[in-house]
């Protein structure tokens, strides 16, 4: 490489299947397919940043080999459309009365996220020496009820296109989809395969660290490659020898550590500064207000609270979600809980 | 002082020609063009187009007998963007005037319809299609006037009670022996199967100068010389380019006499202003004690309601401190918002009322503890507007877009994941931010995202 690439995560992202960190048994199984040439839909089901997608792009890449840039595609299902897709997806719509078949004239109802993301790729066969053209869907789940949508796609298209479905909640998925796919369970690398990945980056890195802090590494990022080297880069910066007071002192400010915060911030009372933070969030992750109280109840059990105080809790971050789904201001109604959360606080 | 018929000045001052009006600045796509002769052009063309059409259709008609020769040779059709056209604007400028005063300058009946009816397809059928399609029984003993058809406030068709007037209207454009003018005022969805058939000629607010020349007009002839020119300016200003407001103002003046008080007079017209939203919040927050109060206060004002429970929401934490007090107004004003979010999906707009008492009496007596002298507490600004999710800006959506040439992740990985650690990393060290920005090859607006 003629530049060096100043972002480790990046640079130290693996060009082969055989460079995938740990999980050998699925690495076999996954080249093994790509000798045979031919493989089912598939469905890769793991944990956020156990590293499905590397997996899946680098093992579409081997098998489609040079034909790779023609014949794959990765969508992601949770984006929205941008006007312009929706305004092709709508003139899309119309067969028009001049062509010939049984469809002029007539109005095709597809959504259409699938009208303009997924059909037109599947739809052509494969260029080149490959048995097919592979697509790539991420957080499936995202999808909802527009998944039936793709039972009779996967069977029509099977022979032109197969897919890669990925997620991380499997209960999300339809039967049908999962009946129709071979099952991949993708778990984090396990500690030995992950420490010899942090050595190799610390032989190359030429930087410091005990064993144990490897170790605390692995709890703190519970296995997530692309984390841990982040960490492990920012706290490279200032030098030295890496302890565990460095490797705490930037975890600080991650974005799951602002919405505990805030939490605290409501169990101290103190709505104003609450608000603030909340904003803050907002605003600089654009979440979505469902997002941030997924967040929030995800992070709520983690504090020590007692039964009582938690399943209130839940009740108001509840009712706050079902108000949003209605409400115009989503600043309002994020506002709402929060001032619920500090008076409850009180009576505590 | 209504005149003798007692008409408003609004319709005794509508223009009867083109050349009395201030003629307002116009656009298609984006290019300047003069109204009145762009209207007189689209009139004139639509006549030449409809007597070639209807000739040549005399034409095919000598020929079609047969059923089946009929489906061979369609008669023809005026095409929808030379058959009507839409003039898209704020309130007042003149709209619905220009197409009167041109239709009487240029001898024309107009058929109007607006929002005041209802527009369902019956009712759009039986007023318009047949005066579309056939001419009148006088037609043949004399030349009648040709008609032109406006549909005024086509922005006011909403789903629920005009059902089938989309359709209706499109319809109407397709079939039409006259031109038909469509008036609206702001962008609606549901019209979008019309906004991509017809012509759309974007219309801007009047000018001072042009306002004033009229205005001075009406003064000359209503004998009204004692109004100072300070007070004309702040009406003129006020109104913001909308020339009936003004004319409706000027009149509420001259008719309370203009031998009381006219600052007071003028204070009462006074409407969207930020300083009237400034004491109208501290009203609603420090005097309202009852719920009574509580409502003459936000009626009497001009506020938009859209508009003010921003405010409310903003405010509320810097006049109600204590948590328990804050908790049940947070729960009225959530509860405000929640019915407004089904109003305006819905039309249920009968649930009106329960959102103005909620968000102004629900929200202010949730205060219990006022305190005899509580000082001055500054008022803000809505600061924050929620986006929605992932709408980036422009300096956000090009630093994606350089981001996924080097590394392929998603967008959002790359706004929540990504953006927050290379914040991190290259806030110490210039060395790191210029290996990052010259890496991802960033320029100076992308990397003020990387220092924020």
């Amino acid at each position: 490489m003629s530049e060096e690439i100043p972002i480790w995560r990046v640079k130290y992202l693996p060009q082969r299947l055989s460079e995938i960190c740990g999980r050998t048994e699925l690495i076999n199984r996954l080249s093994k397919v790509v000798k045979e040439r031919n493989f089912p839909h598939l469905l890769f089901i793991g944990p956020e940043g156990s590293g499905k997608t590397t997996i899946a792009t680098l093992f579409s890449q081997e098998f489609l080999g040079k034909y790779f840039k023609s014949n794959f595609q990765k969508v992601y299902a949770d984006m929205p459309l941008t006007s312009e897709e929706l305004k092709q997806a709508r003139s899309d719509a119309y067969v028009s009365t001049s062509k010939i078949g049984s469809l002029a004239g007539k109005k095709i109802t597809t959504p259409a996220f699938i009208q303009v993301k997924i059909k037109p790729f599947i739809e052509l066969k494969a260029l080149g020496d490959v048995p097919f053209k592979i697509l790539i869907v991420k957080n499936f789940e995202a999808l909802g009820s527009n998944q039936q949508a793709f039972r009779r796609l996967m069977e029509i298209y099977g022979k032109n296109c197969r897919m890669i479905l990925i997620t991380t909640k499997v209960s999300a998925i339809i039967d049908p989809i999962i009946s129709r796919c071979q099952i991949f369970l993708i778990s984090p690398p396990k500690y030995e395969a992950f420490k010899d990945e942090i050595l190799k980056i610390i032989d190359q890195e030429e930087i410091e660290i005990e064993e144990n802090n490897i170790k605390l590494l692995y709890k703190i990022t519970k296995g997530k490659l692309a984390y841990a080297i982040d960490l492990l880069q920012l706290s490279s910066i200032s030098g030295g020898m890496i302890d565990s007071n460095i490797l705490y002192h930037n975890l600080m400010d991650s974005q799951t550590n602002l919405v505990r915060n805030l939490l605290l911030i409501c169990l101290k009372g103190d709505f104003l500064k609450a608000r603030d933070l909340s904003r803050k969030i907002q605003s600089n992750y654009k979440y979505s207000s469902q997002e941030v109280f997924s967040l929030m109840l995800k992070e709520m059990f983690k504090l020590p609270l007692s039964r009582y105080a938690r399943t209130q809790i839940i009740n108001h971050i509840a009712d706050a979600d079902f108000r949003a789904v209605d409400g115009m201001d989503i600043d309002i109604q994020i506002s709402n809980l929060l001032a619920k959360l500090c008076n409850f606080a009180e009576i505590l | 002082m209504l005149d003798k018929l007692g008409r408003p000045w609004v319709e005794k001052y509508r223009p009867k020609s083109v050349k009395e009006m201030a003629i307002p600045q116009a656009k298609v796509s984006r290019h300047k063009v003069a109204l009145d002769e762009e209207l007189r052009m689209f009139i004139k063309n639509f006549f030449i187009e409809i007597h070639k059409v209807n000739e040549e259709n005399k034409n095919i008609r000598i020929y079609n007998r047969t059923v089946e020769e009929k489906k061979q040779k369609k008669e023809l059709r005026v095409p929808p963007e030379k058959s009507a056209i839409l003039l898209e604007g704020p309130p007042g400028v003149g709209k619905t005037s220009i197409v009167y005063a041109l239709a009487n300058d240029l001898n024309m009946e107009v058929i109007e319809t607006n929002a005041s009816e209802t527009r369902t397809r019956d009712a759009l059928e039986s007023k318009l299609k047949e005066t579309v399609k056939s001419k009148g029984i006088m037609d043949f003993i004399v030349q009648s006037k040709d008609k032109l058809i406006l549909i005024d406030e086509v922005d006011g068709i909403y789903g629920v009670t005009d059902r089938g007037a989309v359709p209706a209207v499109l319809d109407l454009i397709e079939n039409t022996q006259f031109p038909i003018i469509m008036c609206s005022n702001e962008y609606k969805r549901n019209l979008q199967p019309l906004y991509n058939k017809v012509k759309k000629i974007e219309i801007n607010p009047l000018s001072k100068d042009e306002i004033l020349k009229i205005v001075k007009r009406i003064l000359k002839k209503e004998q009204i010389n004692n109004l100072s020119p300070k007070d004309l300016d702040f009406i003129i200003e006020k109104n913001n380019g909308d020339l009936r407001g003004i004319i409706n103002d000027l009149q509420g003046i001259c008719q309370g006499g203009l031998e009381a008080d006219n600052s007071e007079l003028l204070s009462q017209l006074y409407r969207d202003s930020n300083e009237e939203i400034f004491s109208l919040i501290r009203e609603l927050f420090q005097d309202a004690r009852t719920l009574e109060q509580a409502r003459r206060i936000t009626d009497k004002s001009d506020v938009d309601y859209n508009f003010l429970y921003k405010w409310v929401n903003e405010n509320l934490p810097t006049f109600i401190r204590k948590n328990k007090e804050l908790k049940i107004a947070y729960e009225n004003l959530s509860l405000a918002d929640e019915i407004f979010g089904r109003i305006r999906k819905n039309q249920y707009w009968s649930l009106l009322p329960y959102f103005y008492d909620l968000f102004s009496g629900g929200v202010v007596l949730a205060r219990k503890y006022h305190p005899e002298n509580e000082g001055f507490r500054r008022i803000h600004f809505p600061r924050f507007t929620s986006t929605g999710f992932f709408s980036l800006t422009v300096a956000e959506r090009s630093f994606v877009d350089k981001v996924k040439e080097k590394y392929d992740i998603s967008e959002v990985e790359i706004i929540q994941n990504l953006l927050p650690f290379l914040k991190k990393l290259t806030s110490d060290s210039r060395k790191l931010m210029k290996l990052v920005s010259d890496w991802f090859d960033l320029d100076a607006k992308e990397k003020k995202l990387l220092k924020n």
